[in-house]
């Protein structure tokens, strides 16, 4: 098997170039992926890789979300200070709103990701299910301050709109 | 891999010995290959790549299939039935 497949670009190569468009629709044959391949996708189905990559992209996220609404949020008092202190006075607003978004939203991508690459692997199937599983144990581990009835509706809530955000994205498959 | 040949054997006896072999090795691995694919693989088909839930499905299915393999061949060379 290994033969055939290691004879067939010595063949296609040793043939003589006719034309170019002869060389194009030629039918390249099957190619087994070579180890660094293979170690290269394995690395990717690691749980704690992807968790960390995803809380490192929701922590970027959340930063661009605090900085945004930050600025949006901070009344600003003509009065009582001048503009340097205002300007001083909204950064540090801002850079503090933006810290305590990008805790949070890192937090929550870590979890998500988490909970769905062990469920995944614990199920051995590739289900909308997992992303409900993973979005109530988000949503519930976040609001569970609140007491048992604030943490089921959090999975609730938040195990729905990861739902609709997958089938959001995979709508033109 | 190749076991030791017995002394007294033909060179053409081992020769098709060794056809055999890879005969049987090439027919169980398209049935596993087969059989695991048809378990574990959503045949609608959304992108190219295995994930994760297919990748620990098919580690179950060859370890399973292995395994029981590996059983039955051992319950067939000992020369008892298969229960």
């Amino acid at each position: 098997m290994a033969d055939s497949s290691a004879a067939e670009p010595t063949t296609g190569a040793s043939s003589p170039p006719v034309a170019s468009d002869e060389n194009s629709t030629q039918i390249q044959p099957i190619r087994m992926p070579t180890i660094e391949e293979i170690r290269a996708q394995e690395v990717w189905n690691n749980c704690a890789v992807r968790a960390v990559t995803s809380g490192v992209m929701g922590g970027g996220l959340g930063l661009m979300m605090g900085l945004f609404l930050g600025a949006l949020d901070n009344p600003i008092t003509h009065d009582t200070m001048t503009a340097r202190q205002q300007f001083v006075f909204t950064a540090k607003q801002m850079g503090q709103r933006s810290w305590n978004s990008c805790k949070t939203f890192a937090v929550m991508g870590l979890v998500f990701s988490a909970a769905e690459c062990i469920v995944e692997k614990a199920r051995a199937k590739h289900d909308t299910v997992n992303t409900a599983i993973a979005g109530c144990v988000t949503g519930g581990s976040m609001s569970a301050r609140g007491g048992p009835k604030a943490a089921c509706i959090g999975c609730a809530g938040f195990a729905t709109f990861s739902v609709l955000i997958e089938k959001f994205f995979d709508r033109h498959t | 891999m190749a076991s030791p040949i017995p002394v007294g054997v033909t060179k053409e006896q081992a020769f098709s010995m060794a056809q055999t072999e890879m005969e049987y090795r090439v027919e169980l691995f398209n049935k596993l290959a087969q059989t695991c694919f048809n378990k574990c693989v959503d045949k609608r088909y959304k992108e190219a790549e295995l994930n994760m839930g297919e990748n620990s499905c098919i580690d179950r299915c060859v370890s399973k299939y292995w395994q029981v393999n590996g059983m039955v061949g051992q319950l067939l060379s000992a020369g008892k039935p298969p229960v």
